[in-house]
């Protein structure tokens, strides 16, 4: 028997020690904000916070937490952190499919937590153990760098070459 | 000093000899490890003669005996009955199968006396006068008393005798020529039972015991001669086998353990991991599930006293173990300092796949196993453990927990693992890699 700490709310849970927190908060709990992706900490669908850090859920065993608190994508918005990423997603639009995004969103939240104002690079190191089939890198990037200084940038873009010749113009 | 001319035929024969089953041996080691990683379920599953209540002493120490003999780790195959043998050798002259030591009398030992299986073990002279190679480490185990030895026996006639008959080996001459072990056993099996060491304590010589007549943890660590017998001058001063590399556990504070805390040493032999000092992967790892997780903690503390007392030895210039390397200091858990170099391909691949786990200050999260800093492995220029690890992950079953790592071997190229060796070794040891996609080539069909 452990006993979580998950968005604030203590969980009795009764399973095997090694079974990981992504089950526990899927299976036990009931919070299926996280999501699987490829069980190996590899695709970081399943990020979750434990006392603020960034960390893969379908790797940690529930025993390994100890009394540290975990917040999940339900809770995340409720962090100063967390509200602003979740606003920057909303007005640039950055979810396709979705199913990475609240791995995207806990990674970011956890960025601007503890780098307000993150460079280019700050940004991949902490961002790119997250993987988005449908490729909206650069939404992410735009919509971190909103997040954390209020202002858009101008989001990098495929230049379409014109048709040359008479006509073009008209 | 001059060598009798009938000693030194023999010399000169078992030395040509000793050549061809020195290959033998080395390789059969860490293709027994290879095999044993994905395979036998732990002992403590699948090896329950009859539960604790019901063994005899007898059973119950052979039983621990065995474990810290980790006979189960080659005389088992992979998905195998546990002891029924099968784990292929695989020889670049041909393979060699591990035997079934159940306790079966036509396929096993079942027919075996006493003497004839103390002989085995201590003498690598099997029932009927047969030669065994020296894959079965019996130049450590021959330090073994027979009382211990007998009790092994006990323990393994206590469990399911499986009918598995041994495959026949299939080895090209002159490999396959048993009566030349002869020779070999000549000049390199000291044919003598382990001697407590007057200068040593009761602990220190209960240590000694256990790290060579039972665990034989000498097979692995310590350098081999020409004819690839043990350097006893070299002892424990680490050698490369099969593509990893064994390190050096002497007591130098430098290139050994010598820096290393009783409680680092003990949790690295019990539990496969010591904070601050990495965690155990590969033949080790086998080695920590299969046999030392399962010792007393006063045994533990035995072997710890022992390497203590076992002569300091060097190691290669540039090889130290780094703690306090520049890259994880200027870093964070969660992102490299801003002057970090080490190789954009091998940073931009370890920030994708290894960060998440591994964090840039090598601590480690989700678990302690995962802490690269000051972990031998990634101080070894050449990063040939770290190579092993990538191409095929890592596996323990250890403390009921299990600790695993992906395997990468198949999703990146040679060069991608190569770079990410290199910056691995340049961020967390401080010291530039020199591993090339050549090496990882060569790594893959090493294991």
């Amino acid at each position: 028997m452990f006993t979580l700490n998950v968005n604030g709310q203590s969980h009795d849970v009764d399973v095997p020690p090694d079974m990981p927190l992504l089950w526990v908060l899927r299976d036990v709990v009931g919070l299926t904000g996280t999501k699987f992706g490829c069980g190996v900490a590899q695709c970081g669908a399943c990020t979750v916070h434990v006392a603020g850090q960034a960390m893969r859920s379908c790797v940690l065993p529930v025993s390994a937490l100890g009394s540290r608190p975990v917040t999940t994508v339900e809770a995340v918005g409720q962090t100063p952190a967390g509200q602003k990423v979740q606003q920057a997603w909303l007005e640039i639009e950055v979810v396709q499919c979705g199913y990475c995004q609240s791995g995207q969103v806990m990674s970011a939240a956890a960025l601007l937590t503890h780098t307000p104002d993150p460079t280019d690079a700050d940004i991949d190191a902490a961002m790119s153990g997250n993987i988005c089939r449908c490729g909206t890198y650069a939404r992410i990037r735009e919509a971190i760098k909103l997040a954390a200084t209020g202002r858009t940038t101008a989001m990098p873009t495929v230049p379409i070459a014109a048709p040359a010749g008479p006509g073009a113009q008209s | 000093m001059k060598t009798r001319p009938t000693l030194r035929i023999a010399l000169l024969g078992a030395v040509t000899l000793g050549v061809s089953t020195l290959a033998l041996h080395e390789t059969s080691i860490l293709r027994a490890s290879a095999h044993a990683q994905d395979a036998a379920p732990a002992p403590s599953q699948s090896v329950q003669p009859a539960s604790a209540a019901q063994a005899s002493p007898l059973v119950q120490r052979g039983e621990y005996l065995a474990r810290a003999a980790d006979c189960v780790a080659c005389h088992t195959a992979p998905g195998g009955k546990a002891y029924a043998g099968g784990l292929p050798f695989k020889l670049p002259f041909g393979t060699m199968y591990a035997t079934n030591i159940t306790a079966d009398r036509e396929t096993g030992i079942g027919s075996w006396s006493d003497d004839d299986f103390v002989n085995a073990v201590r003498k690598g002279v099997g029932k009927g006068g047969k030669h065994l190679y020296p894959s079965m480490p019996y130049t450590s185990y021959t330090a073994m008393s027979r009382d211990d030895a007998l009790a092994i026996k006990a323990y393994l006639f206590s469990l399911p005798a499986v009918r598995q008959p041994n495959r026949a080996n299939h080895l090209a001459f002159p490999f396959n020529q048993r009566w030349s072990m002869w020779f070999w056993n000549l000049v390199f099996l000291k044919d003598r039972r382990f001697q407590p060491d007057p200068a040593l304590s009761a602990e220190e010589n209960r240590g000694a015991y256990l790290a060579t007549a039972l665990g034989h943890c000498g097979e692995c660590h310590t350098p081999r001669n020409l004819a690839f017998a043990m350097k006893a001058n070299r002892q424990f001063a680490g050698a490369e086998l099969q593509g990893w590399r064994a390190w050096n556990i002497t007591p130098d504070k430098r290139f050994g353990v010598g820096g290393w805390s009783d409680a680092q040493l003990a949790d690295y032999l019990a539990a496969g991991h010591a904070n601050g000092r990495g965690s155990a992967a590969g033949p080790m790892g086998e080695a920590v599930e299969n046999s030392l997780q399962y010792l007393t903690p006063q045994d533990t503390a035995a072997l710890v006293a022992y390497l203590r007392k076992i002569p300091a030895q060097p190691g290669e210039a540039g090889t130290e173990v780094d703690l306090q390397p520049a890259p994880v200091l200027a870093s964070s858990a969660w992102a490299p300092g801003a002057g970090d170099t080490g190789g954009a391909l091998g940073k931009h691949i370890f920030e994708g796949a290894c960060a998440s786990c591994h964090q840039w200050n090598g601590q480690g999260q989700q678990t302690p196993y995962a802490a690269l800093l000051g972990s031998q492995a990634v101080n070894d220029p050449t990063g040939l453990n770290v190579v092993q690890v990538m191409l095929h992950g890592a596996h323990m079953r250890v403390r009921g927990q299990t600790v695993f790592m992906p395997v990468f071997g198949r999703g990146y190229s040679d060069g991608e693992l190569a770079a990410v060796a290199n910056y691995v070794v340049s961020h967390f040891g401080g010291k530039p890699g020199r591993v090339t996609p050549e090496a990882v080539a060569k790594a893959r069909t090493a294991g």
